[in-house]
């Protein structure tokens, strides 16, 4: 039981909440019930928790399904930094929102709904979860030639790595080696043998 | 009836200005019937697709002779989440119409027929109606029930946690608690004594203000049933033939139907469970733990009375290592009538698996090569469960099979070899074309011992073509080309890269002309649907791919 994420599922509970909120209103706006008002106010509360709720955060470990089209939601929530990103926040905002609604009969489902997501939310808070958006990976744009090294500067026989350090490595590390890198200088001279 | 009843009182009381309140009143009584009538049926088939030891049962038995019933029991899952969605998109039916209702009742009161009335007066607030009452309470008990099941029932919920949906799911045992006891409300009543009162007769006693007159009244009543004596509503108008009441209406409530929908299934399950918590009760006694390469270990145990088909799967209960949880592993090696030994191979992922073998390796060790503990230690206590039936089961009633395995998917297809191994004589399998893609070629080691032990003992039969394998190593860094120096047969079946399928399955069909192939996977999604869209191609040899998928989360 450790393991488990609760953020997520009061996220699911919230976007669900949020649905709940928006049929209820309808239902008590169109039937003009007394006090459709509440109805009213409970579409928009329900429209503004959906649009908060509909990126999924991050999780902390694995990857996370996104629901689709959620790009353009993330970077919204984003800016609202530490509002968005408190799960405490969101709890006591989910409790608050969702009071209004209880008082009419239709939206009273929306109520009990909201107020249970906000307290999964607190449980989540309390565990010391917070949203992290889900960024798009940066696409690595594949290095055309980065793999061809350059081509060796000396023709074979080439001495080993070792003798082909620059000429600064080569004052510091006075190590055993051939010549140092430049023109091909023969160790054992070599004589044209022709007549 | 009841809207018949119920329209009576009603009208009594006055007419026109109840009209259009009526219709709604009938529109939201018919519709919470209907939902509910639809959520009875839901209700009690949910279950039936979870018993499934039953479910194995039937896939075994004889009694199901044909391929295609079996293969209906491969879609149970799929058959229990559209029941599910069905109960979710109903109940918010039934909901939204009960509120309505409720409202109408506060609103309606009838005097005349007070123990029709749900409101105990009239105007009564709406929300004491849903709260106070034994139906209202239980139905919004139930709705957050179901609230919280659904919520965590999603897709991505199952895939990234699935302790949350395991937990509540549970709690379906609440919901049904809740719908028995939301039925004997008794608010649907009908009406004990037709014969003294029927509908639209006239009472005697009644004041004039409340008298209406005939064929205004009667029109009314076009649309519902009548009794005996009356044929059509034009012979009202025409011959004002009206009984007299003889005595008050008497109402007794309907018997809750939803008590014989859900009775059935739920004592099927229950008793399923009882069985199942029963056979497992007693603990295996663990004979070896083997360490694999690339994270993966090998139990073999033991335990009387246990037998299994190649192809099903067990669920692992250990209490030391976490006393709720239960974890389903494919067998990889079956009992036989010789041997009694059964295995599972595991691989380590998750926090369960890793303290499960910390429990059974100590970390030391956990490196070394293949090399089996048999030693006298004090292994924890394990409990299985099962054995539940898989689609994987079927391989061995084609006469050709292509079984296709994603790197530990191999385990359904590896009791199927070892069962091959055994006996292959009984089946109806006569050719089988093995594809294993690993991206690591130390995965190959698992099973590399009974590969090589098969292609030998059907060349010894002189039947080299019954068993045709061809393993892929997915992802290469081009060092290691080979699985071990001993594995001749396999090295030389070793392909680097990815399987082409659209070639394999021309040249499946090529060899295999007119025959029925049976197709299996056990893998990624990906490959699962490339596999299912191939198979349901058409080629021109005439073969058909049949394609039979098991569904994991």
């Amino acid at each position: 039981m450790g393991q488990i994420e609760w953020a997520m599922w009061a996220n699911e509970q919230a976007l669900a909440s949020g649905l709940i909120l928006i049929t209820g209103g309808i239902v008590a706006t169109a039937g003009r019930f007394t006090q459709w008002y509440f109805g009213a106010y409970s579409i928009v509360a329900g429209v503004f928790v959906c649009l908060l709720e509909y990126p999924r955060g991050k999780r902390k470990k694995g990857s996370t399904m996104e629901r689709w089209g959620q790009k353009y939601m993330t970077a919204v929530v984003k800016l609202f930094g530490p509002f968005t990103r408190n799960y405490y926040v969101r709890a006591v905002l989910h409790l608050l929102l969702s009071v209004p609604a209880g008082f009419l009969l239709a939206t009273i489902l929306g109520t009990a709904c909201l107020a249970i997501a906000s307290g999964i939310y607190l449980l989540a808070a309390v565990r010391g979860e917070q949203w992290t958006p889900i960024e798009p990976k940066p696409r690595e744009r594949p290095q055309i030639g980065g793999t061809i090294k350059q081509p060796p500067s000396n023709p074979p026989p080439r001495p080993p790595a070792e003798a082909r350090k620059k000429p600064s490595e080569e004052e510091a590390a006075v190590a055993a080696g051939g010549p140092p890198g430049g023109p091909q200088v023969n160790p054992i001279p070599v004589t044209d043998e022709v007549v | 009836m009841l809207s018949a009843v119920t329209d009576l009182g009603s009208i009594e009381s006055t007419v026109s200005k109840n009209l259009p309140v009526v219709s709604i009143h009938q529109l939201g009584l018919c519709l919470s019937r209907a939902s509910a009538s639809v959520l009875n049926l839901n209700c009690s088939l949910i279950l039936l697709p979870m018993c499934r030891t039953l479910l194995a049962y039937l896939r075994g038995s004889q009694k199901v002779p044909s391929r295609r019933t079996r293969r209906l029991l491969d879609k149970s899952r799929t058959f229990h989440i559209t029941c599910g969605v069905t109960i979710c998109i109903f109940s918010g039916v039934h909901v939204a119409a009960h509120l309505v209702n409720a409202l109408n009742f506060s609103v309606n009161y009838s005097e005349d027929f007070v123990e029709l009335n749900a409101a105990r007066y009239r105007d009564e607030d709406p929300r004491k109606l849903l709260f106070t009452t034994v139906p209202g309470l239980t139905g919004v008990c139930m709705v957050v029930v179901l609230f919280l099941m659904i919520t965590a029932s999603t897709y991505a919920i199952r895939v990234s946690n699935y302790d949350i949906f395991w937990y509540t799911h549970n709690l379906f045992f609440v919901f049904y608690m809740l719908l028995t006891l939301h039925v004997s409300g008794g608010l649907l009543k009908y009406q004990t004594n037709l014969d003294t009162h029927p509908p639209g007769c006239i009472s005697l006693n009644r004041t004039s203000s409340q008298n209406i007159s005939l064929p205004e009244y009667f029109s009314e009543h076009f649309h519902e049933p009548f009794p005996e004596g009356f044929s059509k509503p034009a012979e009202f108008t025409q011959h004002k033939f009206v009984k007299i009441c003889m005595e008050e209406p008497r109402f007794q409530a309907n018997f809750p139907q939803t008590w014989l929908w859900i009775s059935g299934p739920l004592c099927l399950y229950c008793a399923e469970r009882l069985y199942r918590y029963i056979r497992s009760n007693k603990p295996v006694t663990i004979i070896s733990v083997i360490s694999h390469p690339s994270d993966v270990m090998e139990i073999r145990m033991v335990k009387e009375n246990f037998k299994a088909r190649p192809g099903q799967y067990i669920t692992l209960h250990c209490p030391s290592v976490s006393a709720l949880e239960n974890h389903p592993f494919t067998l990889t090696m079956c009992p036989t009538e010789t041997k009694a030994t059964f295995g599972v191979h595991l691989k380590i992922v998750g926090d369960w698996t890793e303290r499960f073998r910390d429990l059974l390796l100590p970390p030391s060790s956990q490196d070394s090569e293949i090399l089996p503990f048999i030693q006298s230690r004090n292994y924890p206590k394990l409990y299985i469960d099962g054995p539940f039936g898989s689609p994987f089961e079927e391989s061995l009633n084609y006469e050709v099979s292509l079984c296709v395995a994603g790197g530990i998917g191999v385990t359904p297809f590896a009791s199927i070899l070892n069962t091959l191994l055994d006996d292959w004589k009984p089946y109806k399998l006569r050719r089988l074309y093995f594809i294993w893609v690993c991206r690591d070629i130390q995965s190959f080691r698992w099973f590399a011992d009974l590969l090589c032990m098969l292609h030998n003992k059907f060349w010894q039969e002189n039947r080299p073509d019954y068993v045709n394998i061809q393993l892929y190593l997915s992802q290469t860094d081009g060092i290691q080309k080979i699985i071990g120096e001993k594995y001749h047969a396999l090295n030389s079946r070793l392909f680097i890269g990815r399987p082409r399928w659209k070639l394999l399955f021309d040249e499946i069909a090529k060899y295999n002309r007119g025959k029925t192939v049976g197709v299996f996977c056990c893998g990624p999604n990906s490959l699962s649907k490339t596999l299912h869209k191939l198979s349901n191609q058409n080629n021109s040899y005439g073969t058909r791919f049949e394609y039979n998928k098991e569904s994991f989360s």
